[in-house]
Formats: C-alpha cells, structure tokens, sequence
C-alpha cells in the first residue's frame, strides 16, 4: 500500500508521471517545430484546439463548484484562471480564431463543431467528465498539471517557428505568446494546489493516475492530428536525424 | 548550477545548468515574496529591476514591450513574462502596486496566497 509522500517527493511523482508521453514530443508538435506544416494544417489545429479548449471556463466552473469552502484559495484560484481565460484581456479563444483567420480559415469553420476529430471530442468530453466528476485536488492535477503545465513547453518551440519561418506578425500569434507565460504561472499554481491538497496516499495516487491519463490523452490527441490532416500530405512522421539522407535538407 | 537571486527578499532559487525558466515562476513555487497579480503582463505589479545577468534573459516580446513601454531601456522587467538561462539579480520596490494603479486603491500585490504549508 502507497504511503503519504512529502511535498518535494510528491511534486518529483507528480513530474515523472508525464514527463515520457509531453505533447510537444508527438508527431504533429514536432512537425510545426521544424517548419514542416503548411498554413492549412494550423487552420484544422485552431479549430480542434478550439473545441478542446475552448469550453475552459465550463471545466474550471465545474471544478469550482465541487471545492469546498475550507479551500479558499484553490477556490479563488479556479475564479481567477476562468476570468483569466475569459474577461481580463482578450478573450482566449478570440485570439485563437485570430491565428486561424492569419491562416487562411474563419471564425465560422473554427467554430462549427463538425470540423473537429473525434479526438478533440473525445478530448472535450473527458475534460467535462474529470472536471465534473472528480474531487477538486484530483481535477486540478488532471487538468492544470496534467495538461495546462505543459503548455509552455509545447508553444516555446513552436512560436519562433510561427514568427520567425512563417512569418507571422506577434499579434496574429498572440495566443501563443500569451499562453506561454499564464500557463507557466497557472501550471505552478496547480501544483501548489495539488501539493496542499492531496493530504492523503489515495489522494496522491490518484492524482498521479489522473496526470498520467491526461498526458496520455493530449499526446493521443496531438498525435491524430497529424495522423488525420498532415499524414495524408507530407506521409508518415519521421524524426530528421532518422530519415534517410536523401530525404533530408 | 545557475541561480535566480532575489535581492530585495535576500532569498535565491536554483535550477538545473541548461533549462530556461519562467521567473515568476520560480518565485511562486519558492515561495518568495516578488508582488504581482494578474500573470499575464497587463498590470506590471511583477516589474523587476534587472541588477546583473540581463545578457542571460530572453528579449521582452510584444505584450512585455507595450505594457512597460520606456521602463524596458531602464532594465526593467516583468517577472511573468520573463525566462533566464543563467545567473540573475533582481530588485524591487516591495510596495509597489500595478503600473495603472494608486498605492491603496485595491491593486497591490497577491502574494502568498497558495503556500504549500
């Protein structure tokens, strides 16, 4: 049977738990971080992004209600992150559909449900589930330590791509730059939140369970995106220190 | 192993040769007291004053350019917005407030409010 870890042996587990399944290593993320993407496949990337994240309020309202009062400041946090996505600059999801329409697509096509994956639905309604399901500490591991943590090492090698190979101007590409730095702070809240919360070893394994499932499901997501839209163009993904030499340079 | 030193708070944080890290960031998970409030480069109640080591941050980008606007040329910095790969000094006004902010209208810092206990 798990034991009660200590904050700094808990925060290590919490790390390892999804440091081999990140995101930015899946196929898709690599290709835009070596400027292998076309402007239409960011297009169909904004509008499965849009339908993953774009409901990021509803998960942290679900997960507010389901905080106890006794835990003011997780509470407080939750409040504050969902007015951070919504209402305290421009809207999140705005500036998503602006790097689409930098792309070619529009805000129409990004916001109609049928021009997403299954995946990004399937993406969609997990994060409901866990956010509405699960205790409060358990959510928030899922869902900001899980995921919203590694956003910034997903967008810092992607956005100088954006800027400096596609020639994107830092306002078509707000979205990034801007989740570069908020998420840096709302994944280490989360792991405040976590650290004080999980006050028992069931709590801190379920905890784990849930940050690995998570880390799973967006390197499972990331990955059909380019299964499902880059594959059929440029065939499968293959590391550049792995192709062939003549298929290099 | 590079450092962060937070002068104004006397406390340092270290992190591995070789990453970049968020400032704000170490701060938090430190506990340190470095006042700020919104994270996301709106308010600049997280400006630092670059002491040593500006040649090891990364160049302030749009949103951090806009909000400090002149401060940038008097080494100033955002905490939230800004990574070092190296060895850093900052300091600090500890009651400073948002820079759209008067001291005592409600836009003073939030620190602390999630310690690990």
């Amino acid at each position: 049977m798990a034991e009660l870890m200590s904050s700094s042996e808990f925060r290590v587990a919490l790390e390892q738990a999804f440091s081999g399944t990140m995101a930015k290593d899946a196929s898709f993320s690599r290709a835009w971080a070596t400027g292998k993407l076309h402007k239409q496949h960011f297009v169909h990337w904004a509008t499965n992004h849009y339908h993953y994240i774009g409901p990021f309020g509803d998960y942290l309202g679900l997960m507010y209600a389901n905080t106890p009062d006794h835990a003011r400041d997780a509470k407080d946090f939750l409040l504050q992150n969902m007015y951070e996505e919504e209402l305290s600059d421009d809207r999140h999801t705005d500036l998503l559909i602006r790097f689409a329409e930098a792309c070619g697509g529009t805000r129409a096509y990004v916001q109609d449900r049928n021009n997403a994956m299954p995946f990004a639905k399937g993406m969609q309604g997990w994060m409901y589930y866990v956010s509405g399901r699960e205790n409060f500490v358990v959510s928030s591991a899922a869902l900001i330590v899980g995921l919203e943590s590694q956003v910034p090492s997903i967008y810092r090698t992607q956005y100088p791509t954006l800027i400096n190979k596609y020639g994107f101007s830092e306002w078509e590409a707000e979205f990034f730059d801007l989740h570069i730095t908020s998420d840096e702070i709302h994944g280490e809240r989360g792991y405040q939140i976590v650290l004080k919360y999980a006050d028992t070893p069931e709590l801190q394994q379920r905890c784990l369970h849930y940050v690995r499932e998570a880390a799973d499901m967006r390197f499972a997501y990331t990955k059909a995106l380019y299964e499902t839209y880059v594959q059929p163009d440029l065939g499968p993904w293959v590391e550049e220190d792995e192709r062939e030499p003549a298929l290099v340079g | 192993m590079p450092r962060i030193y937070f002068k104004t708070a006397d406390q340092y944080v270290e992190f591995a040769e070789g990453e970049e890290v968020n400032v704000l960031r170490m701060a938090i998970r430190d506990g340190i007291d470095v006042p700020w409030q919104c994270a996301s480069g709106n308010c600049g109640t997280d400006r630092l004053v670059v002491e040593e080591g500006a040649e090891n941050l990364d160049p302030p980008r749009r949103r951090e350019r806009a909000r400090l606007g002149e401060l940038v040329d008097e080494d100033y910095r955002l905490a939230c917005q800004t990574y070092t790969r190296g060895d850093v000094t900052f300091s600090w006004d500890p009651d400073q407030v948002g820079l759209d902010d008067e001291p005592g209208d409600g836009g003073g810092s939030r620190t602390g409010w999630a310690g690990t206990g």
